[in-house]
């Protein structure tokens, strides 16, 4: 294609100001926001873990995994803070095919549940690379689309966006991963409509991608799949198979009522009437032991967190900051929906994870990756007070 | 608000704030959207929902009662309790594609057929959230190995319950019965009175009679459990168990096992297909002993048995499960001729001194009633015709007395109604009138079905229990008894809910001096040797043999027949006296013996009892052979 090149970076700009200068300009909502998250994430980590019986400082414990990720993450973060976001426009094309790469290896030597190829083992810790291909295809396409700024009204910019992620998108489909998939298609979907591209050919685009599903059902979907989007539809159908962790999850949800059964007191995770609540279900532990208080602090801490996000997208000099904050902006808010309107039934089961929530190192560190690169942005621009 | 510097940096700003600005609305309008569920599922339903995960993780559960124990009348222990561990199912917390797989690894683990536990599954008189028991008497190893895999084994659970033990096994399963599981209909009819479909109850004799209070009352506990149905703890106990009362039998197990003896040489001696003996005391009602051949062993069926086991004691012909004594009737032969004797005497058609002549036989129309003995006994007596079982004798006995009158003398001796013995499935009998005749055939009964009667043959039918009953009660001076085989219930406290009381069924509407002609006519049938040496034992006998034909006959004209021997022993040796404590039945199915073998079988039994030094049992009389050997 040869349509990506490196543009100079101005090191001497930000270099030549002081430590104060940073520090207005760095972004300690969105660092406090993430943090709390983090936190309501590692709280539902210990409840998971001391219910079983396992101490939560136990080397097998996923408690202990959850802290030792979540300081690598702050170190992650602020490694990401202090690189300048700029070189990533100019290894946009390595930054690509490494993802391609890691994406590649994880279908050759990672390990899954039900021969599911997602995970890779490193040392005691298990990464998920397609978890770090959404904040890379983000850099990608931020990088893709402010190159092309002045051609967004061209169907021709679009639809080369989408063939950029199609490499990524069947890798992760192999794996197969139908939730990360799906976010991938979230952040595309976001970042073309953030970045102003043609709503006309949005429009039609998103016109034949419905008018395609009948022809996803039958050649992409797999067997369990379809089972659990059938079980949504008609719950009652299977209420032993994938209808029972819809009509559990909404249980788990209910039975917390305003202020929750507390921490570590849930009963339907904690008597495995809930499968899976410490991974893609664990915002229905959450709202069964911290009620309707403790989920609603999740959702303002998101719509807080997003708008930061997009504030920063806003506030951006570059082009690339701000399509980067609108590619994050996309996945926090499309996770968010589809996790729990997948909890509490709105929406069927797809296995996304709740950012922060659900327990999972790749996913923290991919988080980290994403707002340290959002507060570098934060802190390099000209204007750099809010 | 926007900064031209901004604008000027990124032409196009603007069109992309309205975007950002559409965007961040569709985040408020999803937060909120999100936020309404939360409020409709937390805040609204928050109480369903609450009871839902409470009765997920909460159930109710019966605590089982401790069932009585069963004691002989000396305090022997018959049936106990063991510990024994149980395997079951719910099959609601089964996911339906890992059934095969866990059904294949318990038939492994348990060395059942997998059809036995899928048979067990969907044969499940209860609904998917009640348990199905899959395998009791499981060795604990095995139950260990079970419950360790329990993740593996969803909705399987092992559990220790109490199994009867029979101590006696064999020798008392006609009296004492089993527990078996419960069976839809039944589950049905008590479910009410607190049974769970994987309850057992008891399912024939005593344990079937007296289930309500050996069962107890069962207590109820709720408790926390998880998803796969394993029990976490218990919450609260909601209501103690109360153990079931104790039995003690009237059965002196000594009498039982000299029963069983006499039996077992019985059936062996003349290749019997069954027999029956039964002891009683003639002054209360109870039964002393009850043995009923072939049999079966109860503790098989409360240790579970197998379909193949159950298959083949239902397919034998001679019915091991069927208490032959109160559950199948025969025809009662010649031993009815206390029914004919006694009416003719109380309705004055005879007296103790009336001489009737007995020809070889009789004649009605063109048919010719024959006596067993064809040259006839000349001018006789009841008293001789019932010793020496004169038919001619009693068959104008019976013309006398008319078919009304007979059949009213035979349901005062007891015939054709059950007994009422506390054990359950007894039958009634037959005692054939013309209004029974009517109801059955549309006829009434022509004159040589009268005669016929008059010797408990044609239509007659009575349970060896109600032959033994009505000999107990000219035994004891004329008072029909009611059976009984417990004598006395007791708490769990060990005070006496219910003490013995013989139970009077009614009193035979008949001077005593009959009774007393009659006890000694029977005294006769023992001194004139018709019952061949028996008058040599060193106790005292009087009784009456019968040998009953049924069913068809064979190419020389004759039908095959059972053998009756009924008796009392008086107290003192006394016959005029109504003193006897102990009376017997001797009952021996389509014997065909050369002999009366139930006199052989009934004396062998009495010389156990009474500690004869010498054996008079006389061998050649139980081949099989010569029909109409003794009468």
């Amino acid at each position: 294609m040869g349509v990506l090149k490196a543009e100079p970076a101005k090191i001497q700009d930000w270099a030549t100001r002081s430590v104060g200068a940073y520090w207005k300009a760095y972004d300690a909502q969105l660092a406090i926001y993430a943090f709390l998250l983090a936190g309501l994430g590692l709280a539902m980590s210990y409840s998971s873990t001391v219910v079983t019986g396992v101490s939560p400082l136990d080397p097998s414990s996923n408690f202990l995994r959850g802290l030792i990720w979540s300081a690598i993450a702050v170190v992650v973060f602020l490694g990401a803070t202090l690189f300048d976001y700029k070189w990533l426009k100019t290894f946009t094309w390595p930054i690509y095919l490494v993802n391609l790469g890691l994406l590649a290896l994880s279908l050759v030597i990672g390990t899954g549940v039900g021969g599911a190829a997602r995970w890779i083992a490193i040392g005691p810790l298990q990464f998920q690379f397609s978890e770090l291909a959404k904040i890379l295809m983000i850099v990608v396409l931020a990088s893709y689309l402010a190159q092309r700024h002045d051609r967004l009204g061209s169907l021709r910019v679009i639809l080369g966006a989408c063939v950029l992620m199609v490499p990524t998108w069947i890798l992760v489909m192999l794996q197969p991963d139908l939730g990360t998939s799906l976010v991938l298609a979230g952040i595309l979907a976001g970042m073309l409509f953030l970045s102003g591209a043609s709503m006309k050919w949005l429009a039609i685009l998103t016109g034949i991608v419905i008018a395609m599903i009948p022809l996803a059902w039958t050649y992409v979907l797999r067997d369990y799949q379809k089972a659990r989007l059938l079980s949504f539809l008609n719950p009652a159908s299977d209420p032993q198979g994938a209808g029972y962790q819809l009509l559990q999850s909404q249980i788990a949800v209910g039975s917390g009522g305003v202020f929750g059964k507390g921490l570590t007191n849930g009963t339907q995770d904690t008597l495995a009437f809930l499968p899976v609540g410490d991974t893609d279900f664990a915002f229905a532990r959450l709202a069964e032991e911290l009620g309707f208080i403790g989920a609603a602090l999740v959702f303002v801490l998101f719509v807080v967190l997003i708008w930061r996000v997009l504030m920063a997208g806003y506030r951006s000099e570059d082009r690339f900051g701000t399509l980067f904050a609108a590619g994050l902006a996309s996945m926090l808010l499309f996770q968010l929906v589809v996790n729990v309107g997948m909890v509490i039934g709105l929406l069927p089961i797809t296995g996304i994870p709740l950012p922060f929530i659900t327990r999972g190192g790749a996913s923290l560190i991919s988080l980290a990756i994403g707002l340290g690169i959002l507060q570098s942005i934060n802190i390099r621009q000209s204007r750099a007070e809010w | 608000m926007v900064a031209p510097g901004i604008v000027d940096e990124q032409p196009g700003r603007e069109r992309q704030l309205v975007r950002f600005l559409t965007f961040g609305i569709v985040v408020l309008v999803a937060a909120f959207a999100l936020t309404i569920r939360m409020v409709y599922l937390q805040l609204v339903n928050g109480t369903t929902y609450t009871q839902l995960a409470t009765s997920n993780s909460t159930i109710q559960q019966a605590i089982p009662s401790t069932r009585g124990l069963i004691y002989d009348r000396n305090g022997l222990l018959l049936v106990s309790n063991q510990p024994s561990y149980t395997v079951e199912i719910r099959p609601s917390d089964l996911p339906f594609d890992q059934r095969p797989t866990v059904v294949a690894q318990l038939a492994s683990l348990l060395k059942m057929d997998p059809a036995d536990i899928n048979s067990a599954i969907d044969g499940n008189p209860g609904s998917t959230f009640d348990l199905v028991r899959i395998a009791s008497g499981v060795p604990v190893a095995t139950a260990n190995l079970i419950a360790e895999e329990h993740l593996d084994l969803p909705g399987v659970q092992v559990t220790v319950d109490a199994l009867r033990h029979y101590t006696e096994g064999p020798l008392m399963s006609q009296i004492l019965g089993y527990t078996g599981a419960i069976d839809a209909t039944t589950l049905k009819r008590l479910s009410s009175m607190g049974y769970l479909p994987d309850d057992l109850l008891g399912r024939a004799g005593v344990e079937e009679a007296y289930e309500t209070q050996l069962r107890g009352t069962y207590g109820l506990e709720t408790i926390q459990r998880d998803a796969t149905g394993r029990q976490i703890q218990v919450l609260s106990t909601d209501r103690q168990p109360v153990a079931g009362d104790s039995l003690t039998l009237t059965i002196d197990t000594k009498m039982q096992q000299q029963a069983q003896t006499a039996v077992d040489w019985a059936m062996k001696a003349s290749h019997l297909k069954s027999a029956v003996l039964i002891a009683m005391n003639p002054q209360t009602g109870e039964i002393l002993a009850m043995v009923s051949t072939p049999t079966y062993d109860d503790n098989n069926f409360a240790q579970g048995i197998t379909n193949a086991q159950f298959q083949v004691l239902l397919n034998n012909p001679d019915h091991p499960l069927l208490n032959h004594a109160i559950s199948e009737q025969f025809p009662e032969g010649s031993t009815y001729k206390l029914v004919t004797g006694s009416g003719a005497l109380a309705d004055g058609r005879l007296t103790p001194t009336t001489l009737v002549a007995t020809h070889p036989y009789i004649q009605i129309g063109a048919d010719k009633f024959w006596d067993w003995n064809r040259a006839g006994f000349g001018r006789i007596n009841v008293v001789t015709g019932f010793a020496h079982s004169s038919d001619t004798f009693f068959y104008q006995v019976a013309e006398m007395l008319g078919i009304n009158r007979l059949a009213y003398w035979g349901h005062q001796f007891g015939f054709g109604a059950p007994t009422g013995i506390d054990l359950p499935g007894e039958v009634s009998g037959i005692v054939p009138d013309n209004q029974w005749k009517q109801d059955v055939f549309g006829q009434p009964m022509l004159p040589g079905e009268v005669v016929q009667s008059g010797i408990g043959q044609g239509f007659d039918t009575a349970t060896p229990l109600q032959l033994l009953n009505a000999y107990a009660a000219l035994a004891n001076g004329g008072t029909l008894y009611q059976p009984q085989v417990v004598r006395q219930i007791t708490g769990p406290d060990g005070t006496v809910v219910r003490p013995f009381h013989p139970i009077i069924l009614h009193k035979i509407a008949i001077p005593a001096s009959v009774l007393t002609t009659m006890r000694e006519a029977a005294r006769r049938v023992v001194t004139i040797h018709h019952t061949y040496n028996l008058v040599n034992e060193p106790f005292v006998v009087a009784g009456k043999t019968g040998t009953a034909e049924f069913g068809i006959k064979d190419s020389k004209g004759r039908l095959p027949y059972h053998n009756w021997f009924v008796c009392f022993i008086p107290l003192h040796g006394d016959v005029s006296k109504p003193d006897s404590q102990l009376a017997i039945v001797g009952f021996n199915e389509d014997a065909n013996t050369i002999g009366n073998s139930a006199t052989e079988m009934v004396k062998y039994f009495l010389q156990m009892h009474f500690k004869a030094k010498r054996d008079l049992r006389l061998f050649p009389l139980m081949k099989i052979g010569d029909f109409y050997g003794g009468n």
